[in-house]
């Protein structure tokens, strides 16, 4: 996974810590073998490798997965989808090129989860069609890595894999992890508030992460699917939730809404957040 | 039109996936979900006729019982939990050993019908519930009500439960004398639920119960010879352990129970259950329990008094007082239980399961000391399907 990632957890000395934050990487490094799309051996590559060729057959942690990406496809109106890397094709973040809408509407044909057919465990994409897990796949591995180092007797620490957060536990004396929220206009690493998190979870989707501007316009990597352009009505969505996962989610799910949406489905989520919209406004509960 | 957004579905959603949470918790949570369940059971128990004694063979009771329950949590504190059977009883149950009401007059037949609710509030990690059933057939009837507290640890490894409960039960029997005997319950549970491991629980209860009041059985007091002590203390100790097979994706749910009653009748129970995951959201669940008992002080073998004949027991006329009863439950023997489940998971909340189980007590299968003597293999069977909905 091309962010940082960092193990933070109380043990009762020092080689018991090395052994915890061990096992946490093992799990975080495992999933990333499987699942990365730059893998020629991964999971993912084998997906998109079988595109317009027949079904293949999953095993049932990619399964539950795909259950979950769907879930969230449904969920979200369409707005979430695993399958619009593609786009990417057209949205080159280095040379900062504003695409045609012909090259848009050429990819646009290859993206959406209603074209997949997933029948659990089979999949089948059609020919071009490409999945990846990048918009879930680092908050699962957090969630699975803080999960590893609860079931060898860890109680106090947390996983942050590139500012998705999950906390395996309040300091060992009982204070919440202070969990400083990037200011989405500001030099990185520039704070814009401080959530408290003792337990749960915390995860952020920014405008801020991979952009271009071009003629005085913001163009940001999230990308609407079913219209191919970014987004614009947040600068950065923050989301506390018990699982990272479901935390990223509810911030991808949200940066992708109108800001009256956002809200309500947040709040229908029970989540807590800060969201701060594309006027600086902020909301938070 | 975007789609209304359901509740913490997100959430609900990303817990389906594995290894997110720690795998094993004894958790004290509150449930998010709303559940419908109906379930039907039908049971039939058996003696085979094997011709020697007259009247004593075939069928004996055939139970047919569909059941609702409903489980809906109303805020983030407060749970509410509704259960409603009705029960169709129909056949004939022994006058004393195997021989038959059925084979000397008609069979009965009953209706039951039980409701009970239970309410729960959830403070953190400590959640307290209070229970109160009602539940009456044509010739009984019964008030129930019990209290749980259940705590969790901070780390959510370790959960307590206390319970208290009493019930008081009336029984007037249609048939022979009329008259109104009481019974009453009064029960309590004690247990703690631990994880060992990331894919190992155990539990250890402990309960007690002590029955007071009318003991006896009023049919086969009427018919039979039936006489019971007024009291009765039961204890028992229950000790489960469930283990994970992660590269299996199957759970051995494995657990021991120890009676004792001041009856004499002294209980071990052993059972295995083997949860298998398959592909497609089924579960296949196979099981086997094998209990053994001694018999109660009282259980008098089918041997009859010299003068009186059956069904009276030998010394009968010379100690009418003293307690007797030929009730096979209070017999000696061993008995096992062998079944199969299939369940399986549907999308948007439906799931649907069927059971079937075979059960067989002989006295001759005890271990431990001598089986009651004298009396048929006692057979039953059990068949129930289920549908749930969770919301």
């Amino acid at each position: 996974m091309a962010s940082h990632g960092e193990v933070r957890v109380y043990a009762p000395d020092e080689t018991t810590a090395r052994g915890w934050s061990d096992a946490a990487i093992a799990e975080v490094r495992r999933i990333e073998t499987k699942y990365s799309r730059y893998r020629d051996d991964s999971v993912t590559t084998a997906i998109n490798r079988a595109a317009g060729g027949g079904a293949i057959s999953v095993d049932a942690e990619t399964a539950s997965l795909l259950d979950f990406a769907a879930e969230l496809h449904a969920q979200s109106d369409g707005a979430f989808d695993l399958t619009s890397g593609v786009l990417r094709r057209a949205w080159d973040f280095k040379t900062g090129r504003v695409p045609a809408q012909t090259a848009l509407d050429q990819l646009l044909p290859r993206v959406g989860w209603s074209k997949i057919e997933w029948h659990s465990p089979t999949l089948r994409l059609r020919a071009e069609m490409e999945i990846d897990f990048g918009g879930i796949g680092k908050e699962y591995a957090a969630d699975r890595a803080a999960a590893v180092i609860v079931d060898v007797g860890g109680l106090h620490g947390l996983v942050n894999l590139g500012g998705d957060v999950r906390v395996i536990g309040p300091h060992a004396d009982g204070q919440a992890w202070r969990i400083a929220v990037q200011d989405p206009r500001g030099e990185p690493g520039t704070t814009i508030a401080y959530l408290n998190v003792p337990h749960g979870a915390m995860a952020t989707s920014g405008d801020y992460e991979r952009y271009f501007e071009h003629e005085g316009r913001r163009y940001s990597h999230l990308l609407d699917p079913r219209t191919g352009w970014p987004v614009e009505h947040w600068r950065s969505v923050s989301v506390v939730a018990p699982l990272a996962i479901a935390a990223g989610a509810c911030s991808t799910v949200a940066m992708l809404k109108p800001v009256d949406d956002a809200l309500q489905f947040l709040q229908a989520q029970r989540v807590r957040y800060l969201a701060i919209d594309c006027a600086g406004r902020q909301y938070s509960m | 039109m975007p789609t209304p957004a359901k509740t913490g579905s997100i959430l609900a959603a990303a817990l389906a996936l594995p290894g997110v949470v720690p795998s094993a918790q004894a958790q004290v949570t509150v449930p998010n979900a709303t559940l419908i369940q109906f379930k039907y059971l039908y049971y039939k128990d058996y003696q085979e006729n094997n011709g020697v004694t007259p009247g004593s063979s075939g069928d004996r009771m055939t139970v047919k019982s569909p059941a609702l329950y409903l489980l809906a949590p109303i805020s983030d504190s407060w749970v509410f939990e509704i259960g409603a059977v009705y029960d169709n009883i129909t056949g004939a149950s022994p006058y004393y050993h195997t021989v038959l009401s059925g084979a000397s007059g008609e069979g009965v037949e009953d209706k039951r019908l039980a409701g009970d609710i239970t309410v729960t509030k959830y403070f953190g990690r400590t959640a307290v519930s209070v229970r109160g059933a009602y539940s009456t057939e044509d010739d009984y009837r019964s008030i129930a009500g019990g209290f749980t507290l259940r705590h969790a640890t901070p780390d959510q490894n370790t959960t307590f439960t206390i319970g208290i409960g009493y019930s008081s039960d009336d029984v007037f029997p249609q048939d022979g004398p009329v008259f109104t005997r009481t019974k009453n319950t009064l029960d309590g549970i004690a247990g703690i639920t631990q994880v060992l491991s990331r894919n190992d629980v155990g539990q250890v209860n402990l309960y007690y119960a002590n029955q007071s009041g009318y003991l006896t059985d009023p049919y086969k007091a009427i018919y039979g010879v039936d006489q019971r002590p007024d009291s009765r203390d039961q204890f028992a100790l229950l000790v489960r352990w469930n283990h994970y097979f992660q590269s299996l994706n199957a759970t051995l749910r494995s657990s021991y129970r120890y009676y004792h009653d001041d009856w004499e009748v002294d209980a071990n129970t052993f059972t295995a259950e083997w949860g298998q995951e398959l592909p497609e959201g089924f579960t296949l669940t196979p099981s086997a329990r094998y209990t053994t008992q001694s018999a109660a002080f009282f259980y008098y073998d089918p041997v009859y008094d010299a003068t009186l004949g059956a069904p009276f027991p030998p010394g009968y006329a010379t100690n009418p007082n003293a307690f007797y009863t030929s009730d096979q439950r209070l017999s000696a023997f061993g008995g096992i239980t062998l079944g199969v489940k299939l369940a399986k998971v549907f999308a948007e909340g439906w799931s649907v399961d069927g059971k079937a189980e075979y059960y067989e007590q002989r006295g001759d299968w005890r271990i431990g000391g001598d089986g009651s003597p004298g009396l048929q293999a006692f057979k039953a069977q059990l068949y129930q399907v289920g549908v749930n909905k969770k919301f």
